[in-house]
């Protein structure tokens, strides 16, 4: 698993927090956590899609630079309402591509808050105690059946009883 | 529920790896095993095929793409086990108008390691389709009968515990009692599941009877080795005759490394719709039929979201502890299944301060989805060595899934929802029954709709009629020898049911095919 993105990729990652994320996302100061986090997510991707992903982003990023108020800047350079609006155009532009490339962006990073632990804490979403608590329980209440199941995994059962075949080699 | 009174014993599979498991750790060059069968995937079918092959005296090798993991590596960190259980990090996709996000477990046990653990027959009604369609007379529910009668013996299917259901699936139910809509208890295999609700991520309890905790120990216990982190390029054929497999280490930045080959008198590719085809075409297998790849059934799925006014807290507690099964005649069954808010969030349409809104009730949500038996079929084309699954919705199947959204919302609406949030983009939330009525009438693009699916299906299909079907009623790969397929390429039809233990009841069968054929195979 390849981890982090290009340098370019991860300020447009950055730059697209407030867009995507809830206010929250800066006021904790997670931007640079969920442009890890993307990587991480990116990382994972088959080679050619990876590499498909980081040409849309790098598309993407330049293709702001031909809309007039963007002023020549890259999409990463944009100020806050300029970032929104132009990920709007391509939220909703000429073709499924526009809006497919957009809709990734989108998910990668929502993905990326919701799975942050500080946001979890927020949402009093603890699930690891949760699992920590059933866990225990289950060992206690009914451990001499979970064991009973374990050792059953092992016994004898043949499919064909009396049927041995000789094992290759042997 | 009194104190732990002694320290908790770990599940069956923590701990180490165990004795007759290879990882890439353990390959330091390139690397040739005997064996008399070769089984390419170690999930439902695969690791059933290789116990019972093993238990019966027959040298096995299962070969695995994904790693060795055990129930102690499982945890609530939803993301990582998607990277790390996911095929391609879960960013598998079906092109077509909406595409369809699948996804496949690619670690040992396959995709039983990340399903929601259903364990159900094949309906009747599809047995008789499939004597019908697909000329198989043999496939009846008595025939087959002793074969799931095992494989529910293995895997433990049965109910929930009632103190493992939490109150997302009580207001499911209620919502459907109110609706006067049948609704049944669901199916599961488990051992006294405490509802942790994390099956789609690695069970961390070891009480979901996935391949990974039953059958893949009871293979390695009767001899069988599985040899991990090894995607097979392609089956090695002497003219008409499969006569082993060859791929490489994938390392840990999924670059290959050395070469394994493992030589065997039977070859089975149990890999899933999408890459046995694929593996079957790289290898040069032409089927007669030009089926191959073709007949790719999805079981297209789509969430809704209800908010509650009260507390929920839908992690607290087993997911799809029941099904409402008043729709099955249509092909539509209703669940609760809650999903971790991130993955939740991935799959809303707000964003900004509007997602913060709709996130901030996530303690109050009950996440709904539908399974819809689908009745158009795409295909798995091999482009470039790789799979590629093209699949068009079918106009019919957005139409029942628009109506399947609006049953649903009304029977949450029943249960005291407030809010619903539909799959489809663009449509304001729902705000009470009358709203989801209204859905009739409106006109939902299919590319407005955010469609999943883990049921992948029927691209190798069988059949009694080699001009028609991929292969035999066992899996036998119509003109080339000792071949066989063992998963749900199978399928000659969508099963309206969650597919897995008709994997495995398949499975066993074949595995009786080939002890009673016993000399061809050793």
């Amino acid at each position: 698993m390849t981890a982090g993105l290009p340098p370019r990729a991860r300020e447009l990652m950055k730059s697209l927090v407030p867009v995507i994320c809830p206010p929250e996302a800066m006021e904790l100061g997670l931007a640079d956590d969920h442009a890890d986090h993307v990587g991480l997510t990116v990382g994972a991707m088959p080679r050619g899609l990876r590499a498909a992903f980081l040409l849309g982003l790098r598309t993407y990023d330049e293709g702001a630079r031909t809309w007039l108020p963007a002023r020549g800047r890259a999409a990463r350079a944009l100020p806050a309402d300029l970032a929104e609006r132009y990920y709007d155009r391509w939220e909703h532009g000429p073709t499924p591509v526009h809006v497919q490339l957009a809709r990734a962006l989108g998910q990668l990073l929502k993905l990326a808050h919701y799975e942050h632990p500080a946001v979890q804490e927020r949402l009093g979403y603890r699930p690891a105690a949760w699992i920590d608590q059933v866990k225990r329980r289950r060992l206690t209440v009914y451990g001499a059946e979970v064991r009973a199941a374990e050792a059953a995994v092992i016994a004898p059962d043949p499919l064909r009883p009396g049927v041995v075949a000789r094992r290759s080699g042997s | 529920m009194s104190a732990v009174a002694r320290a908790p014993r770990e599940a069956v599979t923590a701990g180490p790896v165990p004795r007759g498991v290879t990882t890439r750790d353990d390959i330091h060059g390139d690397t040739v095993l005997d064996a008399d069968v070769v089984i390419v995937g170690s999930g439902a079918g695969g690791a059933t095929l290789a116990a019972e092959l093993a238990e019966a005296g027959l040298d096995v090798v299962v070969i695995e793409e994904g790693r060795y993991w055990t129930t102690r590596d499982f945890t609530a960190d939803a993301s990582a086990a998607i990277r790390q259980l996911y095929r391609d990090g879960g960013a598998t996709m079906a092109m077509g108008d909406p595409p369809v996000l699948y996804q496949e477990g690619r670690a040992v046990g396959g995709s039983t390691v990340i399903n929601g653990g259903m364990s159900w027959r094949t309906p009747e009604r599809v047995l008789d389709r499939w004597r019908r369609e697909a000329d198989l007379p043999t496939v009846t529910s008595a025939a087959l009968e002793p074969y799931f009668a095992r494989v529910e013996r293995r895997i433990h299917v049965g109910h929930q515990d009632p103190e493992s259901i939490g109150l997302d699936n009580e207001l499911l139910r209620q919502g459907a009692d109110k609706m006067g809509w049948k609704v049944i208890p669901n199916l599961r295999n488990q051992v006294h599941c405490p509802g942790s609700n994390n099956c789609a991520f690695g069970c961390p309890t070891g009480a979901k009877q996935s391949a990974l905790v039953t059958y893949v120990p009871r293979a390695l216990h009767f001899g069988a080795r599985i040899v991990a982190d090894v995607r097979v390029d392609k089956i090695l054929m002497q003219g008409k005759r499969a006569v082993g497999v060859m791929g490489r280490v994938v390392g840990p930045d999924r670059q290959p490394g050395h070469r394994v080959t493992v030589r065997g008198k039977l070859v089975v590719s149990a890999c899933g719709a999408i890459h046995t085809p694929a593996l079957l075409h790289r290898s040069g297998v032409r089927s007669p039929s030009g089926r191959l790849g073709h007949n790719l059934s999805l079981h297209p799925n789509v969430k809704l979201t209800a908010v509650f006014d009260q507390a929920v807290r839908g992690w607290e507690g087993v997911h799809q502890a029941f099904q409402v099964r008043e729709f099955e005649a249509e092909g539509l069954l209703f669940a609760a299944v809650n999903i971790p808010p991130g993955i939740l969030a991935m799959t809303s349409h707000p964003r900004g301060e509007a997602l913060g809104k709709l996130m901030a009730d996530y303690d109050k949500m009950v996440v709904a989805g539908m399974l819809c038996e689908d009745t158009n079929t795409g295909r798995v084309a091999t482009i470039g060595g790789q799979p590629r699954a093209f699949y068009q919705l079918a106009d019919a199947d957005a139409r029942r899934l628009v109506r399947g959204v609006a049953l649903l919302s009304e029977l949450l609406f029943a249960a005291g929802a407030k809010t619903i949030h539909t799959p489809f983009a663009g449509l304001a939330p729902l705000a009470s029954a009358d709203d989801t009525r209204r859905l009739y009438e409106r006109d939902i693009p299919k590319a407005s709709m955010e469609v999943v699916t883990v049921h992948m299906m029927g691209t190798a299909g069988m059949g009694g009629d080699r001009t028609r079907a991929v292969t035999d009623e066992h899996g036998m790969v119509y003109d080339a020898d000792r071949l066989m397929v063992c998963d749900a390429s199978l399928f000659p039809t969508p099963i309206g049911v969650n597919p897995m233990e008709t994997i495995m009841a398949l499975a066993t069968r074949a595995a009786a095919h080939v002890i009673d054929n016993l000399a061809r195979y050793r």
